[in-house]
């Protein structure tokens, strides 16, 4: 059992890990043959993985509506949506158009599900809004350095702003998109830079932990 | 009748203009003259797939005004134009190899040619018809004094190579890396590391407990990214300790899937957690939900879920985009406690400002260390530290050679930039 649980997944990785690590290193033609072929095995696995995924859905909304737990409506509509946009699907022959017409399955993608989406991203502009009113609140003085800067980045990006600054801080010569442009480009960029090192190191040193078994977490456990 | 005149004269017309074309092609034929350029070459690009060449001729004081027309064919009868370029625009420096393979102070006339582009040659077809290389030749017409110059016609393969000599830099440092992890791990047992507190782990037990007190459930994000991302990974090792003290605390654990390979790798580990803590019987099949492989349409699900049952506590693990905000804003609202984690830069701000506790990337894959304990995961952890460390030590020795060598001799700074180059 341990064979099969254990030595067999850490034997694959192994192997796999070292090819695509190696890979990288090979310009050949073989390489880019490998790496499309992983690709669709990662393909094969995931449509097996999504009909798992969907069972799992589809029984734990049958759970709350059998035990009509508060909201069991809400997981109605996860079978009405389904079966819905499945059968627009099989009459449209899983073709979006046809013939420069939108089938039902183009109809119910840009009346219905694209809608929804951008619906969801706009809501994104007023989490904003609440999220930058609770971060500018001025509790110490790292908070007040970071109320500075978004205030000058915001200033910096609106034409009014500048006016603004034009002639409150006119004397001082500078200008507000200059200021702008040098808190993005020094003390922003230097601060993402080191994160993006810390992290270029961690993925590697990670990476080896996994190529050679010693962190296992994606296995389960043992 | 007037159609017919019509077609008649355009007829005439084109017979003219090409009989016109022809003699004016023959005129330039008569024209050109003999030259001979002096190592004119055609080499195969080093560390390529085997689709580029590179011409190369000596430059020549004389050709400075001259514009240089280089053609190449299949078989040296039927030429093709890959490029006019005038005298100064072909340089070793355009190039674009490390100084290591590519001498880019030669004083030639060089140009880098993938040949699929100029004989219009599809990808997949060109390398199947050509295993063993791709043969061209290669001419060079220089135009200059109204004249022009037919070079001698040179040959050369574009052949497929095993090794990027350009990636030998990159090669080293992962050599290096992997040295230091095999000597650190190997001495693992051997003594106890010391390990800083990270805030964002520490405060897990915290969290659990106020969920269980509440009697609110925990609400667990792996976020977007597929099984094969190392945050995602990093993620369920977090997920596996998680679900151990919940099982222990006998609370309530939410984990809504983006991914289905997630999904059943999740599952597999919440229920060996559960196994681990001695609470098999806790463990429930819709623990983990798979909800959809859409971004906006799963933020909108577990926002749903959020609202709905209000958790206690909200962790946010692993590959984040646009959804960072839209979650942990919602989590926030029904004021749970909320530790979040990404090795997303973009994204961390918006964790920043609406979670409790943020684990800045490298934090996340330390997470799994930390929190087990375990002596080989924790002495890997040295490694990260000596990876920082060389990076440091890199960054300012070599900001002071390049500041020197930027004085004194140009080339040098070239090559140090190039060492640190990613191709």
């Amino acid at each position: 059992m341990n064979i099969i649980k254990k030595y067999i997944p850490l034997t694959i990785v192994f192997i796999f890990g070292i090819i695509t690590l190696a890979s990288y290193y090979v310009p050949h033609r073989a390489s880019d043959e490998y790496l499309e072929w992983i690709n669709k095995w990662e393909n094969i696995v995931s449509a097996f993985a999504l009909f798992l995924g969907m069972i799992s859905l589809f029984y734990s909304h049958y759970k709350k509506i059998q035990r009509k737990v508060d909201g069991w409506g809400y997981s109605l509509f996860v079978y009405i949506g389904f079966f819905i946009i499945m059968g627009a699907a099989i009459l449209s022959k899983g073709n979006i158009s046809k013939e420069g017409k939108l089938t039902y399955l183009g109809w119910s993608f840009n009346n219905i599900f694209n809608p929804l989406s951008a619906t969801m991203f706009s809501v994104l502009a007023f989490f904003i809004i609440s999220t930058a009113y609770r971060s500018f609140k001025i509790k110490s003085f790292a908070a007040f350095l970071l109320f500075i800067c978004g205030l000058i980045l915001m200033l910096g990006n609106i034409p009014l702003g500048e006016i603004i600054w034009d002639k409150v801080f006119g004397w001082t010569k500078l200008t507000i998109g200059e200021i702008k442009d040098w808190i993005i480009s020094v003390p922003s960029t230097a601060g993402r830079r080191g994160i993006m090192i810390g992290i270029a190191i961690g993925a590697a040193v990670t990476s080896l932990k996994i190529i050679f078994g010693i962190e296992r977490g994606y296995m389960g456990k043992e | 009748m007037n159609r017919k005149f019509l077609l008649a004269s355009v007829i005439i017309l084109s017979l003219g203009i090409d009989a016109f074309s022809n003699k004016s092609k023959d005129s330039i034929k008569q024209n050109i003259e003999k030259i001979e350029l002096k190592n004119l070459s055609v080499v195969d690009y080093p560390s390529d797939k085997g689709n580029s060449i590179i011409l190369y001729f000596d430059k020549d004081e004389k050709q400075k005004n001259f514009q240089y027309e280089i053609y190449l064919s299949t078989d040296s009868a039927n030429w093709i134009k890959a490029k006019q370029a005038k005298y100064d625009e072909l340089s070793a420096s355009n190039i674009e190899i490390p100084f290591w393979m590519w001498n880019k102070k030669r004083n030639i006339n060089a140009l880098a040619i993938d040949v699929t582009k100029v004989f219009s040659l599809q990808e997949d077809d060109y390398f199947k018809q050509n295993p063993k290389g791709f043969s061209v030749y290669a001419k060079v017409i220089a135009i200059g004094d109204n004249k022009k110059y037919e070079s001698q016609i040179v040959k050369g393969i574009a052949k497929a190579n095993w090794f990027r000599i350009d990636r030998l830099n990159n090669l080293v440092l992962v050599l290096i890396i992997s040295i230091v992890f095999f000597i650190i791990v190997s001495r693992a047992k051997k003594r106890e590391l010391f390990i800083r507190k990270i805030a964002g782990l520490e405060a897990i037990d915290e969290a659990v407990g106020r969920a269980t007190e509440m009697g609110k459930p925990v609400v667990y994000i792996p976020g977007i990214g597929s099984m094969s991302g190392i945050s995602t990974i990093a993620s369920i090792f977090i997920l596996g300790e998680v679900g151990k003290k919940i099982a222990q605390y006998d609370a309530t654990l939410k984990v809504p899937h983006y991914d289905p390979i997630v999904f059943t790798v999740a599952k597999e580990t919440v229920k060996q957690s559960y196994i681990e803590a001695g609470r098999p019987d806790s463990y429930r099949e819709d623990i983990n939900v798979y909800i959809t492989t859409d971004q906006f349409a799963y933020a909108a699900a577990v926002d749903g879920i959020i609202t709905r049952e209000k958790p206690a506590a909200c962790f946010y693990m692993g590959y984040f985009m646009a959804e960072s905000l839209l979650l942990a804003e919602v989590g926030a609202g029904v004021g749970a406690i909320q530790i979040a984690g990404t090795d997303v830069d973009s994204q961390l701000p918006f964790f920043f400002t609406a979670c409790d506790y943020t684990l800045i990337g490298e934090e996340l894959y330390a997470a799994g260390a930390y929190l087990s304990k375990e002596p080989m995961l924790v002495s890997a952890l040295k490694v990260q530290d000596f990876g920082k460390f060389l990076f440091i030590t890199f960054a300012i020795g070599f900001s002071i050679l390049l500041l020197i060598f930027s004085k004194i001799e140009t080339s040098y700074a070239e090559k140090l930039l190039d060492i640190f180059r990613v191709r």
